[in-house]
């Protein structure tokens, strides 16, 4: 594991997830998630995925260090999303952020590239549950960890105010 | 004030020396109805040996931190998923069910189901029982819950009425630690003593509650002629809250902690980890190893663990429970096991609805009255589930704070079965498995990432509103637990048989309640999103309409208590009409279920049937010849009268 494919696998994940990498960084398993995936899938696999996204990075550059929100979207789903090999790779990715747990691909992903390892469905640790990004996403804590405080629940949600407002149905 | 267990009691007691005491009580079952009738006899002097199916190590704080690492870690985060799987003493599983095709009972899992309706209702066989996951609401049975015969004919009396009970569910309010509020729960004829207040103030309704609240408190409904308007109510839980300095006159309430054998600050009150079921990581809720902790202090309790009994003997000429037969397995994943007895004075069947009848019977005592086994009731869950308008946050609090109890009684359950209504807090996830579903579904069918995966949470998970009706089963004596000789468990143990089907006077109560459910959603400017899938395990079709129904883990009923032998099974003391030494105590004697989960009234009728005990033993007083036996050989010793 070099330190270079780790900060792209936080690169990434930042564009998988829409969390900030100090809040990936902070749940402490970036390492154990980036090691997760490789053990699953294989290495090839991993720095195929890493180097699609960079590329998709690069279509989307705006010259002076950021990118067009539009252009790395459409750049994601051709390049990524779409991908018969990275695609479900890449949503395992989100989901192993957001859930903590590692779901086995099905067998057409195992059958055309090999990787037998990747059908089986996992937890990483018993942290990576607590550590799911589903919890924060919703304004709650992972049932069983991180208990908010007695008669917490009677307040509203923290839930930041850009998604209350969406309320796209 | 943690619960001190004290060190080293899980395995003080040595079984071979064990079987030469002839002890006050013998116990089967360290679940909530033998940890109180243990601490109550072991507190008014007694001896007694409680043997638990479940290994047992001493309840340290690790070992409760092995459950919660056990549940972080599981793949299904069911209600058995802390506990570990132990096949010398097994247990069912929700994740058991399946559907049951006629004529082809499904004997996958440890209760063989013989159907026709599939049920996935549990119950935990570790130390603590069920009590380690149950949920803690602790309702009262109404007063009409006692008469429902003589006011409804419906369902059966009982021998002894909600006044009875009621000294008793004060003092079982005390042992469990409940937080209510007077005011909210005195309704339907539910009476409390004057002055009473709850050990613990009632804690908060959910910012979901109460959103629920404000469109449906008011809301009008007309049932067989009664109209009444339904409010979101509280429930009295089980979970240490503020305490109430009024209580017991003033002299307030400390509430227990989590269960230790040191010192440890932790469990005092809910912080609202959302995770009563399947384990409170922090011990606010309680656990009956908070009482088991009190026997044992007593020091004339002792417990034999990894002791799961085989057969109950009886004298034939004076129907007297001679011993108890059990089969102490040297290791939870081997078969072998060595052959021990218990004997005792009196002996107490604490194990649950379905091991009680199941221990009896394959004993071969079936009960003159022939009921033993039969009248098996849990509660029948039917859920609904939808979208609100707003954001309500979803997936915080307790799993339940509030709920709509209005048609828990009333007129109409002379034709259909009352209910009480849960709100839950844990959203979809009992019906469709959320959050976890809707992150998959918005991940793998929806396209979703970054910031409109954020989004599509939020809108998609964060406005959830499942009810949850929990409808009564009336008693029938064709519900039944079985056993057959050749159906055994790894140890020899003849496993349960349970032959259920729902009665149509609750699928009536079933079909209201999905009816009710429209309305609420209606009023709310919900979106309706329940949908009954035909070949789901539990499906139920009643008039052309087809339900899922899940079990409750409120098992009742299958040795039902009466005034005439010829009828019931045990008195209103929870003692055998046949065995005048053996008493069946739990849910099993309880013949109604009502809307009221049961573990309150359990333990209210052992807190009761602990005072017929006493009084047993004071009266049979007589001098008690033994002869030497070694454990596994020899008849069991004549009680001399």
């Amino acid at each position: 594991m070099t330190d270079q494919s780790f900060e792209e696998f936080l690169h990434l994940s930042v564009d998988l997830t829409a969390f900030e990498e100090t809040e990936l960084l902070g749940t402490g398993l970036a390492h154990q998630y980036l090691a997760k995936v490789r053990a699953a899938c294989g290495g090839e696999v991993v720095s195929a995925l890493l180097d699609a996204h960079r590329a998709a990075r690069a279509d989307a550059a705006d010259g002076v260090g950021g990118h067009d929100p539009a252009v790395l979207d459409r750049a994601l789903r051709h390049r990524i999303f779409s991908d018969d090999r990275l695609g479900p790779v890449a949503r395992n990715v989100i989901k192993l952020w957001y859930a903590g747990m590692w779901y086995g691909l099905p067998p057409e992903w195992t059958d055309c590239y090999g990787a037998r390892t990747a059908a089986e469905t996992a937890t990483v640790t018993a942290a990576s549950y607590q550590e799911g990004l589903l919890w924060p996403a919703i304004g709650a804590n992972p049932p069983g960890a991180k208990a908010p405080g007695y008669g917490s629940w009677a307040q509203p949600p923290r839930i930041d105010d850009r998604y209350l407002r969406g309320g796209a149905k | 004030m943690y619960a001190k267990f004290p060190d080293g009691a899980a395995r003080r007691t040595d079984p071979a020396a064990a079987a030469e005491v002839l002890y006050d009580a013998v116990i089967v079952g360290g679940g909530i109805a033998g940890a109180i009738v243990a601490s109550r006899l072991g507190e008014a002097g007694k001896r007694v040996l409680i043997l638990e199916a479940g290994p047992a190590e001493d309840l340290t704080l690790r070992g409760y931190e092995a459950y919660l690492d056990r549940f972080y870690s599981a793949i299904s985060k069911d209600n058995q998923a802390p506990y570990p799987v132990v096949a010398n003493a097994p247990m069912p599983r929700g994740t058991d069910a399946r559907r049951i095709f006629p004529g082809a009972p499904d004997a996958s899992a440890y209760i063989v189901q013989n159907g026709p309706f599939a049920t996935d209702t549990t119950y935990t066989r570790v130390l603590g029982g069920t009590t380690m996951h149950w949920e803690a609401k602790t309702l009262r049975m109404l007063p009409e819950d006692f008469r429902m015969r003589t006011l409804y004919g419906e369902g059966a009396d009982w021998p002894l009425g909600y006044e009875d009970l009621a000294p008793y569910y004060t003092e079982a309010e005390r042992e469990i630690g409940v937080s209510a509020d007077v005011e909210d729960q005195a309704y339907l004829g539910i009476t409390f003593d004057e002055g009473y207040v709850f050990p613990m103030k009632g804690l908060p309704l959910s910012y979901l509650d109460r959103m629920v609240a404000g469109d449906i408190d008011g809301m009008p409904v007309e049932l067989d002629g009664e109209k009444r308007e339904l409010r979101v109510r509280p429930f009295p839980q089980g979970r240490n809250g503020i305490p109430n300095p009024a209580y017991d006159g003033g002299k307030g309430y400390v509430p227990r902690g989590a269960v230790s054998t040191y010192q440890v600050e932790v469990g005092g009150r809910c912080q609202g980890n959302n995770n009563c079921v399947p384990i409170c990581p922090v011990q606010a809720k309680y656990n009956a190893g908070k009482t088991l902790a009190a026997a044992l202090r007593t020091g004339r309790v002792d417990l034999v663990a990894q002791a799961v009994a085989h057969k109950v003997h009886v004298d034939e000429r004076t129907g007297r429970v001679t011993e108890i037969e059990y089969r102490r397995y040297d290791r939870p994943d081997s078969p072998g096991f060595t052959t021990m007895r218990a004997r005792g004075r009196l002996f107490v069947l604490a194990a649950n609805a379905v091991e009680n009848p199941r221990l009896m019977l394959a004993s071969g005592l079936r009960s003159s009255s022939g009921l033993m086994g039969r009248n098996f009731m849990d509660h029948a869950y039917l859920l609904a589930w939808a979208l609100l308008p707003e954001v309500a946050g979803t997936f915080r609090g307790t799993n339940c704070t509030g709920g709509i109890t209005d048609l828990r009684g009333g007129r109409f359950r002379r034709r259909q079965a009352a209910f009480s209504v849960d709100i839950h807090n844990d959203g979809w996830g009992w019906a469709r498995g959320a959050p976890m579903t809707d992150l998959i579904d918005l991940v793998d069918a929806g396209g979703r990432y970054g910031e409109s995966l954020r989004q599509g949470l939020v809108d998609r998970v964060s406005r959830q509103l499942q009810l949850a009706f929990m409808v009564e089963v009336p008693a029938d004596p064709s519900n039944r637990v079985t056993v057959d000789p050749a159906i055994t468990d790894s140890l020899g143990n003849m496993r349960p048989i349970l032959t259920y089907d729902i009665p149509e006077y609750t699928m009536r109560g079933v079909a209201y309640a999905r009816q009710l459910s429209k309305r609420i959603f209606a009023r709310l400017g919900a979106e309706d999103h329940t949908a009954y899938d035909p070949a789901f395990w539990g499906y139920a079709v009643h008039t052309g309409e087809g339900y899922e129904i899940r079990g409750g883990n409120h098992l009742a009923g299958t040795h039902v208590m009466g005034r005439d032998p010829s009828t019931s099974v045990v008195n209103a003391d929870q003692r055998c009409w046949d065995h005048e030494n053996l008493y069946l105590v739990g849910g099993g004697s309880m013949p109604t279920v009502g809307t009221s989960n049961v573990t309150l009234t359990v333990a209210a009728l052992c807190l009761r049937s602990v005072r017929v005990m006493l009084a047993q033993l004071a009266s049979e007083t007589a001098p008690i010849h033994l002869t030497s036996h070694g454990a596994a050989r020899g008849r069991s010793p004549e009680v001399a009268q």
